[in-house]
């Protein structure tokens, strides 16, 4: 990797398209080096306002599955739509144009500007004009374009893309925009603070609203029965784009028709509060244009009578509307949530979580939708933590969409003997073993894992020496710096069958009974830990019986590998079912495994098979030793006392994101509490590590990067009250912590039990 | 719970929200010398005021407010952009948000509500409703929601791109909201 260029010196144009790998990567290095630190503080700014807002809604879940199921009619019923809406707009005295591609909607917008003598235009914030690359066409034509919007305005002096779709310059320091300010333009101004900058862009702007001769706005929904729009924003540019001059343009894409304008209702209560968290914007504006009041006329100059155009684009939305996958990607209403609740992008922002448009977990989607495919590539960011999918107001399986498009990237790789006889041997699916050394070693890790644990002594020496590392990192891209957990003598499974047959096996007739997966993750890697999750369930009174381990295609999924994953969880079904026909309930230590059972497997079994699933009780065991006290009555802390802890009472937790996801978080804390453990936990949301994603050579410094939040929430509650016991519920979480905090990492399972006697 | 009460409580939602949302807001009983008095009192030593004359409150409520010798109905375009305040009235508010919406499809509503750095706004009590979604819905205040142009204003213009939040940026920096009991 010789050679480098300073991350400094790489510009954002530059590596907005990521087909080429090494632009993902440049921009990566770029990201963390120059705009980390604003992209973080913005991202999660916005992440805990809106937890705080949309807490405030009382029928939250059903907003989102009415917002869902208008949003899925809307898009079957998109033709019929587009029909009515022409004929409402026409109706109201508007002009309405369906244009299939970017040019050609480019050309319409550009010949309506020509035809009126339009010299200077005013633009309000339309992410889809950069889809189409609109002002490149309207300067090429001659005429001015004036970004109004305070964001694109800093873009369009930067000459950057958009970092984010609702503020796509949220990049940008205060201290870097005073920079760029001062080398872009001559002033007399200081420029030092927001208000200055604010004022500065202000009066040059103002003059520009009252002098356009057409302003160019976008529009967050339209609604077909009406020809209404419904607009939102915070600084009142759109209002002066959409007010002031004679001629309105509005540009949108496709998908943001909606029935009726009655269905605003659901979204206005949804968009503001799940982007920048505020319960509404400083202006949200619901027109049917043209409007009736007269237009402004500049000092000496008459009003000219207004005129509006409403612009649709298609742009490959169509096509996404027939693709299986994708089309769930145009329920977008473009919020932002799931990039603010994406670790991943809260590090690096837009520039290296995004393309030449669209950023984010959903801006693959819309990437490969509206361009070709390998402009995705930046989507391999997306570590399926699955925070977004609780977060998105329409309910969109962002990881899915996203592993797909990985699957679709694989299938696009040059077959190789190598790669084929590797995935034959490690059990890939046929139709996976075209996908990358790395991704099969990853997908397939619990093969290795079995070998390497049947010969541990020989596997931990060899895995430790280091030109073995040295091979691990060329052929599957294995980080050398991650230090590897080592091996185990016995798995979880034998340490099971070893013990005494009264322990292992004893039941107590009169006790609820469950089931526990042996996830390969704790069987081969920390098979102690699986021991003490089944100790803690029978001193809370449950009997327990272990499942065999069998990979669940979690691993496979992640690669992208659906084939795999989906084999994979039919082999373990088949082994589950029996038990779920029972009414059995099933533990599942492994919080990204739960996360499967409980939803992945919906996209991986046949619908029956399915539904049996999804009728069953999937629990984190200390979500069941929790709802066991509660129905019986069990006074847990009687049981578990922190003050016999040898670790002592004071912990640090953090929970797993998948673990949250679903819901199974909260019991954990609740039982420690109760118990007498003093918790502080972790408001982060993923560690970083998210599988095998931390072990990539070429996203190592990312995950630390990720990481380091966490650390730091660690470090911030160690200097209050001393050192804490470091708890998680994640295998990878341990390992992140491990490698951040170089020491030992407990699962609260290991700190219940080691309050036994 | 009597309308009088349940209208009495979401004037005191809406003010506190609205004050959450950086308006301030004065809540008067409802004659043409009161409501004069309140928008002077907002406006200052103003030396000119814009003045969108009202579609749904009683002109004759504006009365007295509208004689002052420095309010201008029929502005030209250099005093639009030159005037430090601009009174409208809203035809609804939303109690959860603090928003007062403004119709801008009459004559020159929408301007006067959005140039001026002081933007007052004049609601009746009773055309509060709950949530941002009843003015969706064809059962509250007749519909009109469904029917008009109109802007849900939630505190002054605000940004974030510039750095810290800043408000005041193209539109207005301070919002007075006067309700009428």
């Amino acid at each position: 990797m010789g050679n480098l260029v300073d991350p400094a010196d790489i510009t954002p144009r530059q590596v907005a398209n990521k087909s080429d790998k090494k632009a993902l990567l440049d921009a990566i290095r770029m990201t963390l080096s120059v705009q980390s630190s604003a992209v973080r503080r913005n991202t999660q700014t916005f992440n805990r306002n809106r937890y705080a807002a949309t807490a405030l809604l009382p029928d939250y879940d059903e907003l989102k599955d009415r917002a869902r199921l208008i949003k899925e009619q809307a898009i079957a019923n998109s033709p019929e739509l587009l029909r009515q809406l022409e004929a409402a707009v026409r109706a109201n005295g508007g002009h309405f144009y369906l244009a299939k591609t970017a040019t050609d909607a480019d050309r319409y917008i550009r010949d309506v500007l020509l035809r009126h003598e339009a010299k200077l235009v005013v633009k309000g914030k339309s992410i889809t004009s950069e889809e189409i690359k609109l002002n490149h066409a309207l300067e090429a034509a001659g005429i001015t374009v004036a970004e109004t919007d305070l964001a694109e305005f800093i873009l369009q002096v930067a000459d950057e893309q958009p970092s984010h779709i609702i503020a796509p310059a949220l990049h940008y320091s205060r201290e870097r925009i005073t920079a760029l300010f001062k080398r872009k333009f001559t002033t007399d101004l200081p420029l030092d603070t927001g208000e200055e900058l604010t004022v500065f862009a202000r009066e040059k702007l103002r003059q520009q609203f009252i002098a356009a001769d057409a302003g160019i706005s976008g529009a967050n929904l339209i609604a077909a029965d009406s020809g209404s729009l419904m607009l939102v924003e915070s600084e009142g540019n759109i209002r002066m784009t959409m007010t002031l001059p004679p001629l309105h343009i509005a540009l949108a894409g496709i998908e943001k028709v909606v029935p009726s304008r009655t269905d605003f209702g659901t979204f206005i209560e949804l968009l503001p509060r799940s982007g920048t968290g505020q319960p509404l914007t400083s202006y949200v504006s619901i027109l049917h244009p043209p409007l009736k009041a007269p237009s402004f006329a500049a000092p000496g100059k008459t009003a000219k009578p207004r005129e509006f155009h409403l612009v649709l684009i298609d742009n490959g939305r169509s096509r996404m509307r027939e693709d299986p996958i994708l089309h769930e990607a145009l329920y977008c209403i473009r919020c932002s949530a799931c990039l603010n609740s994406c670790a991943n992008f809260e590090a690096v922002g837009g520039h290296a979580f995004g393309g030449e448009t669209y950023s984010g977990g959903i801006g693959g989607s819309w990437e490969a939708g509206t361009g070709t495919l390998m402009n995705a590539r930046f989507s391999e960011l997306c570590t399926g933590c699955s925070r977004c999918v609780t977060q998105c107001p329409v309910r969109i399986d962002i990881p899915w969409l996203n592993e797909n498009l990985r699957q679709r990237m694989n299938a696009l790789q040059p077959e190789s003997g190598v790669k084929s006889a590797f995935g034959a041997v490690t059990g890939s699916a046929p139709e996976d073993r075209i996908a990358p050394l790395q991704k099969q070693f990853f997908a397939n890790y619990h093969v290795m894992a079995k070998e390497a644990t049947r010969f541990s002594s020989l596997s931990n020496a060899v895995t430790g020496l280091p030109f073995v590392r040295g091979l691990m990192e060329n052929f599957v891209g294995l980080d050398r710096r991650r230090k590897l957990p080592p091996f185990p003598s016995k798995t979880w499974e034998q340490l099971h069958r070893d013990q005494p047959g009264d322990r292992a096996r004893s039941t107590n007739p009169g006790l609820p009974h469950v089931l526990m997966f042996a996830d390969v993750f704790t069987n081969y890697g920390s098979p102690e830990r699986g021991m003490a999750a089944m100790r803690m369930l029978r001193a809370a009174g449950v009997n327990v019986e272990l499942s065999p381990s069998l990979p669940d295609g979690r691993a496979a999924l992640s690669q992208g590998m659906i084939a795999t994953a989906s084999q994979q969880a039919n082999g373990l079904a088949k082994t589950l079912l029996p038990y779920l026909e029972k009414g059995t309930v099933i533990c599942v230590l492994e919080p990204s495994v739960l996360a499967m059972f409980r939803s992945d497997y919906e996209h991986l079994l046949d619908a029956t098979t399915w539904e049996k699933f999804a009728r069953a009780s999937f629990l984190d065991p200390l979500q069941l030793v929790l709802s066991v006290a509660k129905e019986r009555g069990t006074d847990l802390s009687q049981i578990f006392r922190a003050g016999k802890s040898p670790h002592g009472t004071l912990v640090f937790y953090h929970s797993h994101c998948q673990q949250r996801s679903c819901d199974a978080a909260w019991q954990t804390i609740e039982i420690l509490r109760s118990c007498g453990f003093d918790v502080v936990t972790s408001s982060v949301e993923c560690c970083g590590m998210a599988g095998s994603f931390g072990y990539k050579r070429d996203y190592y410094e990312l995950s630390m990067a990720v990481g380091e939040d966490l650390f730091a929430q660690v470090r911030a509650a160690e200097q209050e009250g001393g050192q804490r016991t470091l708890v998680a519920s994640g295998t990878s979480c341990h390992e992140q912590l491990w490698a951040g905090m170089g020491r030992e990492v407990l699962h609260p399972v290991e700190v219940l039990v080691s309050t036994l006697d | 719970m009597q309308p009088a009460m349940a209208q009495s409580s979401l004037v005191e939602e809406f003010t506190a929200a609205a004050i959450q949302a950086v308006a301030t807001v004065q809540v008067i009983d409802r004659s043409p010398a009161n409501l004069c008095a309140a928008i002077l009192q907002a406006v200052g030593d103003a030396s000119r005021i814009l003045y969108a004359p009202p579609q749904e409150l009683p002109a004759s409520l504006f009365s007295e407010f509208a004689a002052d010798p420095r309010v201008r109905a029929d502005a030209t375009p250099e005093e639009v952009v030159n005037t430090a305040a601009g009174v409208t009235e809203a035809f609804a508010a939303v109690a959860s948000t603090g928003s007062v919406c403004i119709d801008v499809s009459f004559e020159r509503t929408g301007i006067v509500s959005l140039m001026a750095p002081l933007q007052v706004a004049v609601v009746a009590a009773e055309n509060i409703v709950p949530q941002p979604r009843d003015l969706f819905r064809a059962d509250v205040l007749d519909g009109r929601g469904l029917k008009r142009d109109f802007v849900f204003v939630t505190g002054p213009s605000a940004t974030a791109d510039m750095g810290p939040l800043v408000r005041g940026v193209h539109g207005p920096h301070k919002l007075h909201i006067i309700v009428l009991r």
